[in-house]
């Protein structure tokens, strides 16, 4: 498999974009669809980026904290909260029971964790296949305000909290980080509706003066 | 522009900004931030629009908003409400519903059929001969009618946007504004909404000739919009109230549904009419109206004109109206004794004429019968509403000022459950039990008094305060001893009629009186039977005196009578606005790209997009050659479908064997690790849902599949009943995770063998069996699974890795032909194999026994879903089988369709569930429905064809590749 590039779930919805193309962590991601400069305006007014290139594990089970705690692997406090760990890796609980761990660029924890033995009952590695973007700018409140019910404008997302809810009519996961000291949501769905979420948020993000931002402008990959 | 007048404080047009449209072909001067009607107005135009039914000429009545005879086509938009709606540069606008244009409109001709035209005529007069209704049925929309509807009326995306409060506040009236500041100051983030493009309700054109309300407006709005708390919207309704506070505010660009902690209602009120012989006459409007055009407008609703009112506000309108030049000949009041004395003293001193306990018996129209040309003015008796004729006095003017009182505009209190009173010192439905987290303000509330709306909506914000948590002093409101706003019957009876009651539908008095002869005198059928209040203004000026008619006929009080039900929306709403941005989501597999580069015909399968087949570039095959070219390669060599689409879970733990015993009907206790088995799901009722295969992964993980619609379904009904039963079972759902393919037909193995690195022969992987191994270097599940072909291969892998691995299996299979097959070969493939589709071959009612799975169903297990009405079934003689079937050799006539009913003796016996000719076979093969009498194996029956042709079947085994050895059934 090492030798296998593999694609974004994402990937065809961005083609019509012409996007300058690359591999990181073994797959094929869109590293920039336009110059800096006006990457740098979209995301500053609203940005869209798939980064669902970066490395993902997924435990779930009974005795799944204790097997995390036990790979020295910080917790967050509660349910449907996060947390980043020292290495930049973030640490989603999604239930009692049920993990999502997410790594930087340059982070091998979760590549550690997927080929770990798990030797226990009540532990379970969960496959995963999600399309993840970053969504950033000034103008996020109105991209949501019509995409998603929840009140972002309250303290949904504060404190560390992540929230389970519907966008644009599908499942996701959605945070609030600080991102290269810019405040950023951080969005998970299944991705097999990567492809739709990308075009229709990118619709509406066009509508409003975004654009689409490539992996390279949050993560300096060369 | 005759009818503007000087430069008035406050006016809502701006005079540095003139523009120039058309109405009717004639060119039209205004200013920016005139609407249609007061630009019309202004330049001396009086006839808007034609009423709906009899024609008749129509001018400004309510000037808010509900004037639906002045409806306008502009270019491909129409039902432009002119009363409300901005004039802009350049419009062309014509009326609606006119032959001819709307002064020389050909239809006018049905005002005087109208003696022959009741209400409810209709409903007796076209239907006989039932082959002449559909002329008639022409001819009556032709004539009666809003604007055309325009279908090609571009598609235009509106929004739907939320937002969240913790206080709505519909109506910016003075209590509306006030309360909002009250809320604001007690921290709460506020929304205030008003339909009106600018904030102040009354204190924007209500002055009595003295506009000291100003200040009160403008220190109220000063402090709205100088509090970060409060988010005014304007020029946008609250359209309905819905559970939990959730209130769709329809603006122009689209729908924000706003979900509120608590919502104050302060909506006001609408003006009512009084009711006279031609009250509809071009010149003849509310008294709001002509404060309206006076005050925000600048405009002079007439040169000369008389005021008919039953309350004090007829004589407020009149202050206004003296105060701009106007001549004000007369103020006429219905009442006995007058309005207060201060109020009819400001009105002498103007040298206008107050003429008490008097009516307008009737308006005389000019010879054009599109203007008024003078009023008849008699004694009145409020108690039997009679004029008296013989004191007419004769008064010359060009337009007539009315009001007769208030209607709350309560439609949101309704719909969000309040209970309502009658009270009769404002003469007004107020509310009585408001439902949690509702409350009312102002005039709507029966708070009509300017500083006590201003202290009641400080009281509903500190009461909605309070309902959040907050504990302030509560505020009393004590109404100031007043003459009723409202008068308790403001109707003249006129034995020539054309006293109009609801003018969306020219529905006057006497279709009152007779609807009610006819029986129909409970509210709702008269509503139904005079369609009184089912024009585009919902009865906003109509329901009320409809209902002091009706209780007036049954001499019962008005509160005895009731109101109609108020549905949202309150006002009508394009449906682009309903409709909004849609969002329909679809899932793409992971080899979606390239089912699009060779040709797939992509379809919706549920939320997926799947290739029904293929038609690679350059080939010209039709859909069927496709589908069988595709079907013949797996049978004769090898073939490839995505299958990725089918629902994948993945059942963990030390219960997991006892769970899927419980969940489904086979055993799997005792199931080896490697194999598989189906799964059929059913629901309580002993319904087939759903089937399936579960592979046991391990002692303690199963691996299942569901059908591809019912991923979801089947993963929330396991959720569920591991939580109802208590079970140690972790769920997990791969369906998007995992790509899956499968390879089928005679030369799979020989393609599976080249990319693998187990064995898969027939020996180390025999039909049923599970490996995980390597494919293409993939980690890799492979399942021996023969729904399509006896020899297949299904391969779930990484979604990442589909197509990668996708991409490989075709290269391996180049050399053997392979060649990709869509959801239509595949479902032509599993008809040969003779394997249903539950949900296609089966329905809401069909149980196992009846769809040959009995062997798939263990009714000696202790339980498991559905198991209780199965045992019931089981001692019932079955109504229906399901077999498969065969058309005769050599059939070419008329191909029965799916849904074709099976007939015996005239009898529906069944019905075609699936069919479908197969090339492989030369023969029509099929499932239908069949009375269990036809379903032995040979049994004859009869499909009956969309034309009535009559096709004989034979029911005949399963697979049905015997057919090829037959020749024959």
């Amino acid at each position: 498999m090492q030798d296998v590039v593999l694609k974004s779930p994402v990937a065809f919805a961005q083609a019509s974009k012409k996007p300058v193309n690359g591999q990181v962590n073994g797959m094929e991601i869109a590293l920039s669809f336009a110059d800096a400069s006006v990457e740098a305006a979209h995301s500053e007014t609203l940005g869209i980026c798939d980064v669902s290139n970066l490395s993902r594990f997924g435990v779930k089970g009974p005795h799944a904290a204790d097997w995390l705690t036990a790979s020295n692997i910080t917790l967050p406090a509660g349910t449907n909260r996060w947390t980043k760990l020292d290495s930049g890796s973030l640490v989603m609980r999604l239930g009692n029971t049920e993990f999502l761990l997410e790594d930087q660029p340059e982070n091998g924890l979760c590549q550690t964790l997927s080929e770990a033995n798990v030797n226990e009952s009540g532990v379970h590695k969960v496959i995963r296949n999600d399309a993840a973007f970053i969504v950033s700018g000034e103008l996020t409140p109105a991209l949501f305000s019509e995409v998603c019910a929840i009140d972002l404008n309250g303290d949904a997302l504060e404190d560390n909290r992540l929230v389970m809810t519907v966008i644009a009519g599908v499942s996701a996961t959605m945070l609030k980080q600080e991102l290269n000291g810019q405040s950023v949501y951080r969005i998970w769905c299944d991705g097999t509706y990567g492809p739709y979420m990308w075009k229709t948020l990118l619709g509406i993000i066009e509508e409003l003066g975004g654009g689409p931002v490539g992996f390279n402008f949050y993560y300096k990959i060369n | 522009m005759t009818g503007r007048i000087a430069k008035k404080r406050g006016e809502w047009i701006n005079r540095d900004k003139p523009l120039t449209f058309e109405y009717e072909g004639q060119v039209v001067n205004g200013y920016e931030g005139d609407t249609i009607s007061s630009a019309l107005w202004a330049a001396g135009i009086r006839v808007l629009g034609r009423s709906f039914k009899y024609h008749r000429a129509r001018g400004l009545l309510s000037f808010a908003n509900h004037d639906v005879n002045a409806l306008m086509t502009d270019g491909e938009d129409t039902n432009i409400r002119a009363d409300v709606w901005p004039v802009s540069q350049g419009m062309a606008l014509s009326a609606v519903n006119t032959d001819g244009g709307v002064v020389k409109d050909r239809n006018k001709y049905i005002d005087k059929l109208s003696p022959f035209l009741p209400v409810g005529f209709y409903y007796k007069t076209f239907y006989k001969p039932k082959s002449l209704f559909p002329f008639w049925e022409d001819k009556i929309r032709k004539a009666a009618g809003l604007g055309k509807v325009n279908f090609n009326y571009p598609r235009i995306l509106k929004p739907k946007r939320y937002a969240h409060c913790d206080v709505l506040i519909v109506g910016a009236g003075a209590s509306g504004l006030s309360a909002a500041v009250a809320a604001a100051k007690q921290g709460l983030n506020v929304i205030l909404v008003d339909e009106n493009k600018q904030a102040g309700g009354s204190l924007t054109y209500d002055f009595a000739g003295d506009q000291t309300t100003a200040d009160t407006l403008n220190n109220l709005l000063d402090e709205v919009t100088s509090n970060a708390n409060i988010r005014l919207i304007t020029g946008a309704y609250a359209g309905g109230y819905y559970t939990d506070h959730l209130v769709p505010i329809v603006g122009v660009d689209g729908i924000t549904k706003v979900r509120a902690k608590t919502v104050i209602v302060a909506s006001g009120v609408f003006e009512q009419p009084p009711v006279f012989r031609y009250n509809d006459l071009p010149g003849v409007m509310l008294g709001s109206a002509t404060q309206r055009l006076i005050n925000r407008y600048a405009v002079k609703p007439f040169q000369k004109g008389v005021v008919v009112t039953a309350n004090d506000h007829g004589y407020r309108t009149a202050l206004d109206m003296a105060a701009v030049g106007i001549e004000v000949v007369a103020v006429i009041d219905m009442r006995r004794d007058g309005a207060k004395r201060d109020l009819a003293e400001k009105v002498t001193e103007k040298g206008i004429a107050v003429h008490k306990g008097s009516c307008i018996y009737e308006v005389v129209p000019a010879s054009n019968k599109m203007a008024v040309k003078e009023v008849v003015v008699c004694h009145y008796n409020e108690d039997t509403a009679e004029a008296d004729p013989r004191s007419a006095v004769r008064l010359s003017c060009d337009g007539v000022a009315m009001s007769a009182g208030w209607a709350p505009a309560a439609a949101l209190l309704y719909q969000a459950g309040t209970k309502m009173r009658f009270d009769y010192d404002v003469q007004q439905f107020v509310p009585d039990q408001l439902p949690e987290g509702v409350f009312a303000a102002g005039k709507v509330n029966g708070v009509f008094d300017l500083k006590a709306r201003l202290l009641d909506g400080q009281r509903a914000a500190v009461e909605a305060s309070n309902y959040l948590g907050n504990a302030s002093e509560l505020i009393t409101v004590t109404n100031p001893e007043m003459a009723s706003p409202s008068h308790p019957y403001p109707i003249v009876n006129h034995p020539k009629g054309k006293n109009f009651v609801d003018f969306d539908e020219d529905i006057q008095v006497k279709d009152f009186i007779n609807a009610a002869k006819e029986g129909f005198d409970n509210i709702e059928l008269m509503k139904r039977f005079t369609t009184v209040g089912m024009g585009p203004s919902q009865g906003k000026h109509s329901n009320m005196n409809a209902i002091r008619i009706l209780a007036r006929i049954r001499q019962l009080p008005v509160e005895k009578i009731g109101t109609t039900t108020a549905r949202p929306f309150f006002h009508p709403t394009p449906i682009g606005h309903l409709g909004g941005r849609s969002f329909h989501p679809h899932r793409y597999t992971a080899m979606h790209q390239w089912h699009v580069d060779n040709g797939g015909v992509m379809m919706e399968a549920g939320v997926w997009m799947r290739p029904a087949y293929y038609v690679p570039a350059g080939s010209h095959l039709s859909a069927s050659d496709a589908v069988q070219e595709e079907a013949m390669a797996v049978r004769q060599s090898v073939g490839m479908i995505d299958g990725s689409t089918l629902g994948k879970i993945e059942v963990f733990g030390q219960d997991a064997a006892a769970f899927l015993e419980r969940f489904y009907t086979g055993k799997f206790a005792g199931q080896k690790v490697g194999g598989s088995r189906i799964a059929m799901l059913l629901d309580e009722a002993g319904v087939m849902v759903d089937d399936g295969v579960a592979v046991r992964m391990a002692e303690d993980k199963f691996y299942v599949s569901t059908n591809s619609s019912n991923a979801a379904t089947v993963y929330r009904e396991m959720q569920r009943n591991i939580q109802l039963w208590g079970m140690q079972v972790t769920l997990v759902n791969l369906t998007g995770a995992m790509a899956a393919m499968t390879v089928a037909g005679p030369a799979s193995r020989s393609v599976v063998e080249t990319l693998i690195d187990i064995d898969v022969s027939a020996q180390g992987l025999p039909d049923g069996a599970y490996k995980e191994g390597q494919v293409a270097g993939i980690d890799a599940r492979v399942m021996r699974v023969s729904f399509v072909s006896d020899l297949a291969f299904e391969i779930h892998v990484p979604y990442k890795a589909g197509m990668h691995v996708w991409q490989a299996l075709m290269a391996a299979g180049k050399q053997v032909g392979i060649r990709a097959f869509g959801t239509d070969a595949q479902r032509l493939l599993r008809l040969e194999m003779g394997h249903h589709l539950v949900s296609h071959d089966t329905d809401g009612l069909t149980n196992p026994f009846e769809a040959h799975s009995e062997s798939l169903v263990a009714m000696d297990k202790d339980f498991f879903i559905g198991q209780r009405s199965l045992k019931i079934i089981e001692k019932k003689p079955l109504n229906k089988k399901l077999v498969t079937f065969v058309l005769d050799n050599g059939f070419t006539g008329e191909l029965p369709k799916e849904c074709n009913l099976v007939i015996e003796n005239g009898d529906i016996k069944g019905r075609v569930t699936s069919i479908s000719h197969s090339n492989y076979l030369n023969r029509i093969i099929g499932f239908a429905f069949v009375s269990p009498e036809q379903s032995k194996s040979g049994s004859r029956f009869q499909v009956r064809t969309d034309s009535g042709a009559m096709v004989p079947a034979t029911v005949t085994q399963a697979p049905f590749f015997h057919l090829l050895e037959s020749k024959g059934a």
